[in-house]
């Protein structure tokens, strides 16, 4: 039968077990193993030859609770986050509506544009930017670092959105303008409730890639505004590697994440999320 | 009611993230531009000058750290995408689970390059993982991590990339309507070259896209190749940091990313050259 | 010389049947159309003989070969989509000679086959054009020419027309009829457009849930049907029982059951006013060429078409007599 003709993969079941296996290795494994590292008993420590470690303690994640610094950043990485995530969505909405629905000159060149920061690297934009920043007393500072985010998260949501209001039909806004709704009225009770999963994913996303987002708020911030990957940064980039520190809060960064992440997934379709991500 | 012409509402509308971007992103890149140049720059005298570009081509450090940020582009582009393009086509088939695992593959997205790193450190690091599951069976597994051929920067950037070229790419793959792939079959073709021949030309935009932001991820990145690569040479990006924060060289930092966005630019034409034959073919605009 | 066999054919999609177990034979050369409504079986019929859908049981045979273990590119089958499917990034030339490619036929000798093939189809201006350069009936001939170039053992069309306008439907239609029985290639056609059916087909298969109903030549089919199915598929009928034809002063008996049911063609109506008629027009309905007259005969609707040209358009309310140019059909096996 699984022969005949390749159309028919009669036997999917061999695909499963394909992608389970190499999953296992590429994803699980790596979890596995950094979710070993946090459990250490510090008394025992891991060493080769070890396959697992010789003991379990809760020792680190004590210490990450107890630590401030890290519930600190863990506060910090949420509140730049969502306002990233407000001031992003804001400046979307409008453009992405203009680009979606309005003729007008030159709409190859503005998408581009807005394209472009996905296109420049990312460490070329801080860099640049701290140049202003210093002059704007910007550098160093919570807002610095909301600003410079929303340079990298603002194509992405603006694409996203982009998307999915010319997912709607013009008939659908042709409609509602003749039976005497607004252009207020039309957003709201047309645009907005069909663009809603575009809105709610490209939000979703857009705070996880405020909340990883490391190179920009590197520069700009630190040392003085501490997210979650910058103190990460600091265990892994330092004289002495604290892997089992590093683990623990491996996982207060990916933990929330993920939840997030997976939210948005089952919102946002795959098409509208590559076409966020710059398929140009 | 007066209406607005249309041209102007746009106007209006874009404006917001138009001058935003404007504001934080073009004109920073325009200073750093006119400042490799010494035009315009922070603590230079003004007087235009190539001083920053004879400094970064005079320097054996630099020269090498270009190439090597080339080599970290071109490199782990190429290994995730020919670990996708297979990915993407196995997650097309219908099997058992094919929805968990459509979620589950793209789960490195959302990891932090700097996890990514940590992950490769705790697997395949002197004394990683790896080592000790390998050595007892008698293979001895070479140095990865801090390498001359920066192999962990490579598995740990690709491992990021995968997950987003696939997504690319199976988007891509997935807008080709099935009788296009069955009429090459009725006509001859075997799955293999029907897909050569039909699914990969016109998936074509998509995988070339993918292929330009991983491209250009890879050049810039920062923080991976400075946690898992070689002491020599150091990337374009962390010579730019270490300019930057550390000896307060402006000028030359600007040079720098004005050398690194200059070869994006290269690639980003190239590829409009790739794509434009097909969006003629197609007409359908390729975005 | 192409015959095909289908032996015993079945296909169910989990609990629901796409094809009851069936027989058919389609002879060399011959022009057969599956008709049937949306969801009838036809195009899984037609992909499982090009091999894109498989059978669960039962077998196909091509010129008494066994097509089971052959994948499509195996089986020699010109297959003419509904969408085209035509390759957006070759050209037309390049459409057409992709089957020739494929079997490895020298660039030359392909190359001329491919210009005689789009000279068929009046397309050789065309041939280094994209397929979106053209318009729906140049790209219908495109995927024809395609299909044909190959010299396929059996042409297989999935309502091929069904995608463009009428004008330029039944322009196409003739084209594609005189091309068959030029080339002599066995073709099976499905459409659920019953005058495409009758326009085209040697042989029509009536089709429904899955089973064919009834089949014949197409003037058999539409004169003297079977079955209610049919009749009322192929074009428009009055279905009454014989109790009530008696109603209708034919002068011939009717054939068949007493109790059963008989098909009149509303063409087959004569409408004549007359001040005591049994009959009353209900309602009309001017199509140009003809009229069409809902009339109430002693509580039992007919449709009645008269195409007399210049006679008077009878209005609303008229008394009139109705006379029956044939006998009524008798339908077997309906109450």
């Amino acid at each position: 039968m699984t022969a005949r003709s390749g159309l028919h993969p009669s036997d999917g079941r061999w695909i499963t077990v394909g992608l389970g296996a190499s999953l296992l290795i590429a994803l699980g494994l790596p979890l596995i193993v950094a979710l070993l590292w946090s459990f250490m008993d510090p008394a025992t420590g891991w060493f080769a030859p070890d396959i697992l470690p010789p003991s379990y303690a809760l020792d680190h994640w004590e210490w990450a609770a107890r630590n401030g610094d890290i519930a600190q950043a863990l506060l910090l990485s949420v509140g730049i986050g969502l306002a990233v995530t407000a001031l992003t969505a804001l400046l979307a909405l409008p453009t992405a509506y203009a680009l979606a629905k309005l003729p007008f000159a030159m709409k190859r060149a503005v998408e581009l544009f807005i394209l472009a920061p996905l296109i420049v690297p990312g460490i070329i934009v801080a860099v640049g930017i701290g140049t202003i920043f210093f002059r704007l007393d910007l550098a160093f500072s919570i807002p610095g670092v909301i600003l410079v985010q929303t340079v990298g998260t603002l194509p992405f949501m603006i694409r996203v959105l982009a998307a999915t209001i010319e997912a709607i039909p013009n008939d659908l806004i042709n409609a509602a303008r003749s039976l005497g709704a607004g252009p207020a009225a039309v957003a709201r009770h047309i645009l907005i409730p069909l663009a809603w999963p575009g809105f709610v994913a490209g939000g979703l996303l857009t705070f996880i890639s405020s909340f990883e987002e490391f190179e920009k708020t590197f520069i700009i911030g630190s040392p003085f505004v501490q997210t979650l990957p910058v103190i990460l940064w600091g265990y892994l980039g330092g004289r002495v590697m604290v892997f089992p520190t590093a683990a623990v809060v491996t996982f207060i960064l990916l933990v929330p994440m993920l939840i997030v992440f997976f939210l948005a997934e089952r919102v946002l379709r795959d098409d509208v999320m590559a076409a966020g991500m710059g398929k140009l | 009611m007066r209406r607005l012409p249309q041209g102007v509402v746009a106007a209006l509308l874009v404006l917001p993230s138009g001058g935003y971007l404007a504001l934080f992103f073009g004109l920073p890149l325009l200073l750093a531009f006119l400042g490799s140049f010494g035009l315009y720059a922070r603590g230079g005298d003004g007087g235009f000058t190539l001083r920053h570009y004879a400094d970064l081509f005079g320097t054996q450090a630099y020269r090498d750290g270009l190439v090597f940020s080339t080599y970290l582009a071109i490199v782990p582009t190429l290994v995730s995408l020919a670990i996708s393009l297979p990915l993407a086509m196995g997650l097309a088939q219908t099997f058992p689970g094919r929805k968990l695992f459509n979620a589950l593959y793209k789960v490195p997205l959302v990891v932090p390059g700097i996890v990514a790193a940590f992950i490769v450190m705790t697997l395949f690091d002197r004394g990683g993982l790896a080592a000790r599951l390998l050595t007892p069976i008698g293979i001895d597994l070479p140095k990865i991590v801090r390498d001359d051929w920066a192999v962990g920067v490579i598995i740990a950037t690709a491992w990021k990339a995968v997950p987003f070229m696939t997504l690319i790419i199976g988007g891509s793959l997935g807008a080709i309507q099935k009788d296009i792939i069955l009429a090459a079959r009725t006509l001859g073709a075997t799955p293999l070259t029907a897909f050569w021949r039909i699914q990969i030309p016109l998936a074509l935009p998509g995988i070339t896209a993918a292929f330009l932001l991983t491209f250009i991820g890879g050049m810039g990145a920062f923080a991976v190749p400075n946690l898992l690569g070689p002491v020599y040479p150091l990337p374009l990006s962390v010579h730019m940091y270490v300019n930057a924060f550390e000896r307060n060289n402006w000028g030359l930092v600007a040079a720098m990313g004005t050398m690194l966005s200059l070869i994006s630019v290269l690639v980003l034409l190239a590829y409009y050259r790739t794509t434009r034959s097909l969006r003629t073919a197609y007409g359908g605009e390729v975005r | 010389m192409s015959q095909i066999t289908l032996t015993g054919i079945a296909k169910a999609y989990g609990t629901s049947v796409a094809i009851a177990p069936m027989d058919l034979t389609v002879a060399d050369g011959e022009f057969l159309t599956l008709l049937g409504p949306s969801g009838c079986g036809k195009t899984t019929l037609m992909r499982m003989i090009a091999g894109i859908t498989l059978p669960d049981q039962g077998a196909i045979r091509i010129n008494g070969r066994d097509m089971a273990a052959l994948p499509p590119e195996k089986r020699n089958v010109g297959l003419v989509f509904q969408s085209y499917a035509l390759f957006p990034h070759m050209t037309v030339a390049a459409n057409v000679g992709f089957g020739l490619k494929m079997r490895g036929i020298a660039r030359d000798a392909a190359a001329e086959r491919v210009r005689a093939a789009l000279a068929l189809v009046d397309l050789e201006p065309l041939a280094a054009r994209y397929p979106r350069e053209l318009s729906g009936g140049q790209q219908q001939r495109v995927a024809l020419a395609r299909a044909i170039v190959i010299e396929p053992d059996v042409l297989l069309l999935d309502e091929p027309l069904s995608n463009l306008d009428a004008k330029l439907r039944e322009h196409l239609r003739e084209d594609l009829r005189n091309l068959q029985q030029r080339l002599r290639v066995t073709a099976i056609y499905v459409t659920h457009d019953q005058a495409e059916a009758m326009a085209l087909a040697d042989r029509i298969i009536v089709m429904d849930k899955g089973r064919i109903v009834e089949e014949g030549a197409p003037v058999d089919l539409y004169r003297a049907p079977q079955t209610r199915f049919a009749a009322e598929f192929l074009g428009q009928t009055n279905v009454v029982a014989v109790t009530a034809a008696g109603l209708l002063p034919w002068n011939t008996g009717v054939a068949g059951p007493a109790d059963g049911m008989v098909s009149i063609r509303p063409e087959d109506i004569a409408v004549t006013p007359a001040l005591d008629g049994a009959g009353r027009v209900l309602s009309l309905t001017f199509l140009g060429p003809a009229v069409e007259y809902r009339i109430d005969i002693g509580g039992t609707v007919l449709r009645a078409r008269d195409s007399g040209t210049g006679t008077a358009i009878l209005p609303q309310g008229t008394q009139v007599d109705l006379t029956l140019r044939v006998p009524p059909h008798p339908l077997q096996g309906v109450a």
